[in-house]
């Protein structure tokens, strides 16, 4: 049993380490930008605002909008890529390979170009692109299920390529001919945190509530399940609308993203593996572990994407897909025959 | 070039090292796709907003050289150029498929699942950044070099040419090069972008008539490799223990058919930009339609590859006129749907 408490111990001590890590990172966040702001004026910002400060005006309504931003798309597309590789039993399950930001982006530009009184408000808008990233990713999902092989991780990989790359023509295609909804969107469809507004963040927060619940709640039988789904039936699990209640919260929790930053990629690609290693394979401490890395490695993606080039800003999406690029190479080199 | 019947039905073609048979019946079919290609290309040429028609085109094409008069400098000046080059990139596109699909033995292979197009494009837009002044000559031999250190590397990762590992590290690199381009454009001068952006979208709206010569001429030697070895492309079908016993020199062959595909890839990428699923569409039309040995395929892939870009920029560009819609992005709606119906029918294998 000593094994097992010691196992247990470094699992709770992992987790205290990735979420301490993300008030530094914070710390580091609020004070970089175009004009650095000392580590001081953030903390005397965040106690005591005075309306007239310049610097404190900038922390408030910029910099805190982008940093919630950031933590919540990081937390999101790491659970959300979790829930998809322990479904799927496939550790390239990922939202924006599987075709989900694509689905998304998609359902957000279509609604950007109706008229200004059928416009999505509030909730609607993550809700949609919820919608819309699920519709595309059951598409993918259903023509790579399909053969006597089943779901394969090639097929699946291919499927999730072809339709996001039909979803972006669709997008392209769009914003061509439509010039104001090019406006509207063009920032946001880089997958760049600068787009990010408190509405924004508002309004995905409920979604983003509601899902991680549900993800919370279905853990215990996501540890059945791993046993396969037979036994995981054995045990009194309920594996179909277990499966389809995560994939559901995994297409929220991608929506939530997208709506609010864009489409930001591989963030689920990087974060769960090692999240399931350190957490011992339980999912609930899995998820907790996901969230707190997602939004970590985020928040560290956007600090080099500011800083990195003297004056300019690259996206947070670029930095990401920079990093998460080789991590599927390795995927691939060593698990693909 | 000489025709020597050979069996029956069939029509054997002998031009220097290159001896092709083609079944007569296939070799009618392909006459019929040519001319048809031919008979777009000319309805290409007469359509199009400014007031040009076919009388145009056909006194134009008459008596070429004619261009005092507006609408004939029209068809002469603006979209002949184009027109030829949609057919030169569409046919190098289809010829580097096709090769590329026999080489790795995997329907899915294209140019630009590989990465090759990604590293010809990283590798120009670098050029055209870093040296602004260098000549149009630099940009293909630049996409080049680019594409053939990507298929290099995805070889080196992947350890294999023709599991399908190969291709899905081709994705990853192109995802890692595209991600990398983006930062190079994020670091540039703005004033130096613009050129690099026009270029980057994929379309033809852009065409320089001093590209044209650039594209045949890699559009000959590339075909030109490909038809030398295209006997020894169908032995090697057969596995490499029989070919190498039929006398195939399989180093070679493996040489060419990967240094011609990445040539002409970085041609069309430096000509037109990127233009996307032409190379793993054509050659299954080609064999859908035509089937017959890698001659045929060839053949075939060419002129498909030429009428795909053809009809996407002809759609493109007055399907919503004044508004231009790259060839690339209409492209991209017929080869995912073409994608997705091979995947549906390679669903127990892969």
């Amino acid at each position: 049993m000593r094994v097992g408490t010691h196992r247990r111990q470094t699992r709770w001590l992992w987790l205290f380490c990735a979420v301490m890590t993300i008030p530094l990172l914070a710390l580091v966040h609020l004070s970089t930008g175009p004009q650095t702001i000392t580590a001081g004026t953030v903390v005397e910002a965040l106690t005591a605002f005075d309306p007239r400060s310049f610097p404190h005006q900038v922390l408030m309504n910029i910099r805190l909008p982008r940093l919630l931003g950031a933590l919540m798309c990081g937390a999101s597309l790491a659970m959300a890529g979790l829930l998809l590789q322990s479904l799927l039993r496939n550790p390239l399950g990922e939202p924006h390979i599987l075709g989900m930001n694509a689905g998304a982006s998609l359902a957000i530009v279509v609604s950007a170009t109706l008229p200004a009184a059928l416009q999505p408000v509030g909730s609607a808008r993550p809700l949609l692109a919820a919608i819309g990233g699920g519709a595309l990713f059951l598409l993918v999902f259903l023509i790579a299920s399909a053969g006597r092989v089943g779901l394969t991780m090639t097929k699946l990989v291919f499927c999730g390529i072809a339709l996001s790359a039909l979803a972006s023509a669709l997008v392209s295609a769009i914003l061509i001919l439509d010039q104001d909804t090019l406006e509207a969107v063009r920032l946001w469809l880089v997958g760049d945190l600068a787009g990010v507004s408190r509405s924004g963040i508002g309004a995905a927060l409920p979604v983003m509530a509601a899902a991680a619940l549900a993800a919370v709640l279905i853990a215990p039988r996501l540890d059945a399940m791993t046993l396969g789904d037979t036994a995981a039936t054995g045990l009194g699990v309920p594996v179909r609308s277990t499966r389809i209640i995560g994939l559901c919260a995994a297409a929220a929790l991608s929506g939530v993203a997208v709506s609010v930053a864009g489409p930001i990629g591989f963030i689920g690609l990087i974060v769960p593996g090692v999240a399931r290693k350190l957490s011992g394979g339980a999912h609930l401490a899995a998820l907790a572990f996901a969230a707190a890395a997602g939004a970590a490695l985020l928040l560290a993606a956007d600090i080099v994407a500011r800083t990195v080039l003297p004056s300019r800003e690259i996206a947070t999406g670029i930095m990401t897909a920079l990093v998460g690029a080789p991590v599927f190479l390795s995927f691939v080199a060593r698990t693909i025959k | 070039m000489k025709t020597v019947g050979e069996r029956k039905n069939h029509l054997r073609f002998e031009f220097g090292p290159v001896a092709l048979r083609f079944h007569r019946g296939r070799a009618v079919l392909f006459a019929c796709l040519a001319v048809a290609l031919a008979l777009s290309a000319i309805a290409a040429l007469a359509t199009g907003s400014g007031q040009a028609g076919l009388g145009e085109v056909l006194a134009y094409l008459s008596e070429p050289g004619r261009t005092a008069e507006p609408s004939l400098s029209v068809i002469g000046d603006l979209r002949l150029p184009r027109v030829a080059m949609a057919l030169a990139c569409g046919a190098m596109l289809g010829l580097a498929g096709a090769a590329l699909q026999t080489l790795t033995r995997n329907g899915l292979a294209d140019p630009g699942l590989l990465g090759v197009r990604e590293g010809a494009s990283l590798a120009v837009i670098s050029l055209m950044l870093a040296f602004p002044g260098a000549p149009l000559m630099a940009r293909p031999i630049a996409g080049m070099a680019g594409g053939l250190c990507v298929a290099l590397v995805a070889l080196a990762i992947a350890r294999s040419l023709s599991r399908m590992r190969f291709i899905l590290v081709g994705i990853g690199i192109s995802w890692f090069l595209s991600a990398v381009l983006a930062v190079i454009l994020t670091a540039a001068d703005v004033d130096r972008i613009q050129a690099a952006m026009i270029w980057m979208a994929g379309s033809l709206a852009g065409t320089q008539r001093e590209m044209l010569p650039i594209a045949f001429v890699s559009l000959a030697i590339g075909g030109g490799v490909l038809a030398v070895t295209a006997r020894a492309a169908d032995a090697s079908l057969l596995g490499e223990k029989a070919a190498i016993g039929l006398g195939v020199w399989m180093g070679g062959l493996r040489m060419a058919s990967l240094s011609a595909p990445i040539l002409m890839t970085a041609a069309a990428v430096s000509c037109a930009g990127s233009l996307g699923f032409v190379g793993l569409v054509a050659p299954h039309l080609a064999r859908l339609l035509l089937g017959g040995g890698q001659g045929m395929l060839l053949a075939g892939s060419a002129v498909f590859g030429a009428g795909l870009v053809l009809t996407a920029d002809t759609i493109g560009r007055t399907l919503f006129a004044p508004l231009q819609i790259p060839a690339g992005i209409v492209l991209a709606v017929i080869g995912v749907s073409l994608l997705a119906i091979l995947i549906w029918r390679r669903r127990n294998e892969m």
